[in-house]
């Protein structure tokens, strides 16, 4: 338990194993709203918010109720209530006492409810995290860490498309390959470019 | 008899989810490095599609119209844990090898997506029927993204080498080559489908 | 207020009902699961030390291993070790002699990449057994090392780094606390 965890956490979700480009979790957000700039950065930060609280929130279940308990099994299913409800939760009281920020990625909320990229770190980090059903060493930290470094991963992927794709509405391309198909073509040499993260030694 | 035959053909070609829908794009594109990764995937959907449409389809009449979302997703979670539990059991080395994407059945598009727009309407056996549709859409449009990938990336199929003449590229079993096979089938079905129109 | 309540016992049954199925469910798949992954271990145990005749498991502080006897004889120690890789944990087993020395690995669980990290495991048409674990044999578990003693996979250094490393760690802790 030390800093190089942490650093190799970040380095790990943002670049090389970054959520979109090589996990494809959280593609539907990264293909419907990465046509401009300005909706894609406040997606990413809406979805970097819930990632980094559905992963403190899943973690204390799964620490403190399904493993004394011996549930593991309820793992799926309470962690998407959980996310279910706190994006609900979430949206109210953004929507009524911060009614700016609501303006800026609220809207967004709930789309995030079925985003892969959450449930997906959710359980991600008690894959990673929880041994023969112990809590390694700083497992809290880490969750919330990996949890955080997944959002960031997710929005700068979602940024970069969206810069990408406000260049390429000016660009001549066959009609059967406009939007969906181009996106996952430019989606592509990204990663393939990011492939190249993974040479890091950590 | 006919009504029921379109129902269950129509997921596999005129509304197929991930070619047409363009649904449950993340576990397509993140198992699809094997043909038996593909089908297993495409048939533990399947299971849970038609478990939870026919369950959806059942309890219709008792749920109210504000708390439909959250109770369809307890009833596809449920499905997803028992899928989880028997895949665990019964073929361990497929539970491995699809890792997070079976948990990861619950958010995806293509279930919950027919339990609003169908299951929560129609009776029990037009729901089931219409899902088991889907799934064998979303199940061959794995097993073709599969067969793709694996042919190209890895010189086999099934498991099987296929010919030791050419050096697979690596690139199409990893990410990059996943999001590109996509792109590139959706723009060729686009293709052919304004083809058809014209 | 009424509507709420009303909302909510719905949903409270609901999940009611749902964990009452996953609970029976867990119940009648647990023993099939057990009885896989303790397969599982068997088969990898048979595989890495095949003289021997029995496996007594044990542990030690934290280290899970069994001891390898041939009729009432000690032949032998099976570690099982866990190394943090690419994707995650890499669990394996390892088979030693008393001395030391490597009989065999196996991996038992992975989630490296497919195409890169994957090949720690994977065989060569026509052999049987993985080609990179196979190196490993005859090499002193404790000092084994990436460069020295094994050739790390092409485009898979992490993967192939975490496998030796943790060998090596988990060895020495083990030697170090086993009664010889």
């Amino acid at each position: 338990m030390n800093l190089s965890a942490f650093i190799a956490i970040a380095i790990s979700t943002i670049f090389i194993n970054n959520f979109i480009l090589s996990r494809f979790l959280g593609l539907c957000p990264f293909i419907g709203v990465s046509k401009r700039t300005g909706p894609a950065i406040s997606m990413g930060l809406a979805v970097t918010f819930v990632t980094t609280t559905a992963s403190i929130l899943t973690w204390l279940i799964y620490d403190l109720v399904l493993i004394p308990f011996h549930l593991e099994y309820l793992r799926t299913i309470s962690f998407i209530l959980v996310i279910a409800f706190f994006v609900q939760f979430a949206e109210i009281v953004i929507q009524k006492n911060m009614p700016a920020i609501y303006k800026a990625f609220g809207i967004y909320l709930t789309l995030i409810t079925t985003n892969c990229a959450v449930l997906g770190v959710a359980v991600l980090n008690t894959d990673m995290f929880f041994m023969k059903g112990k809590a390694v060493a700083g497992s809290f930290l880490l969750s919330v860490f990996q949890g955080f470094g997944a959002g960031v991963g997710f929005t700068l992927a979602m940024v970069l498309m969206s810069g990408i794709r406000e260049r390429l509405e000016f660009a001549e391309i066959p009609a059967c390959l406009k939007d969906a198909p181009i996106t996952f073509i430019v989606a592509s040499l990204m990663s393939l470019a990011f492939l190249g993260f993974s040479g890091f030694k950590i | 008899m006919r009504g029921s035959l379109s129902e269950l053909i129509k997921g596999l070609w005129r509304e197929n989810p991930t070619f047409r829908m363009m649904l449950g794009l993340c576990p397509t594109l993140a198992v699809s490095t094997s043909v038996a990764n593909g089908l297993g995937m495409g048939l533990a959907a399947t299971f849970v599609l038609a478990g939870s449409s026919a369950m959806v389809s059942t309890v219709r009449g008792v749920i109210p119209e504000k708390v439909r979302i959250p109770c369809f997703i307890v009833i596809i979670a449920t499905f997803v844990t028992i899928t989880e539990l028997l895949m665990k059991a019964y073929t361990p080395l497929l539970s491995r090898a699809l890792g997070i994407y079976v948990p990861l059945i619950v958010v995806n598009c293509i279930v919950l997506g027919r339990a609003e727009a169908f299951a929560s309407k129609k009776g029990v056996i037009s729901s089931t029927i219409d899902a088991i549709g889907m799934g064998l859409g979303f199940t061959w449009a794995l097993c073709f993204i599969s067969a793709i990938r694996e042919i190209l990336g890895n010189g086999t199929i099934l498991g099987l080498q296929i010919s030791d003449r050419f050096e697979p590229p690596l690139f199409m079993i990893l990410a990059p080559g996943a999001l590109l096979t996509i792109g590139l089938l959706i723009g060729l079905i686009n293709y052919l489908a304004s083809k058809q129109k014209a | 207020m009424n509507q709420l309540v009303k909302f909510g016992l719905i949903l409270g049954v609901i999940c009611l009902i749902a964990t009452l199925v996953l609970a029976v469910t867990y119940e009648i798949t647990k023993p099939k699961i057990d009885e896989q992954m303790r397969l599982e271990v068997q088969s990898a145990l048979k595989r890495i030390m095949p003289d021997a005749d029995s496996f007594d498991a044990k542990t030690l502080d934290d280290i899970e291993y069994f001891e390898a006897r041939k009729g009432a004889e000690l032949v032998g120690y099976c570690v099982k070790v866990t190394g943090f890789g690419y994707g995650g944990y890499i669990r394996m087993i390892v088979g030693m002699d008393r001395s030391g020395i490597i009989k065999g690995v196996r991996v038992l669980e992975h989630q490296e990449t497919p195409g890169l990290g994957s090949k720690i495991n994977e065989t060569r048409p026509g052999e049987a057994e993985p080609y990179f674990l196979k190196q490993f044999k005859g090499k002193q578990a404790r000092t084994v090392s990436v460069k020295k003693d094994i050739d790390a996979i092409t485009g898979a250094t992490i993967s192939s780094r975490a496998v030796t490393d943790a060998i090596s760690k988990t060895a020495t802790e083990f030697f170090n606390k086993v009664k010889r």
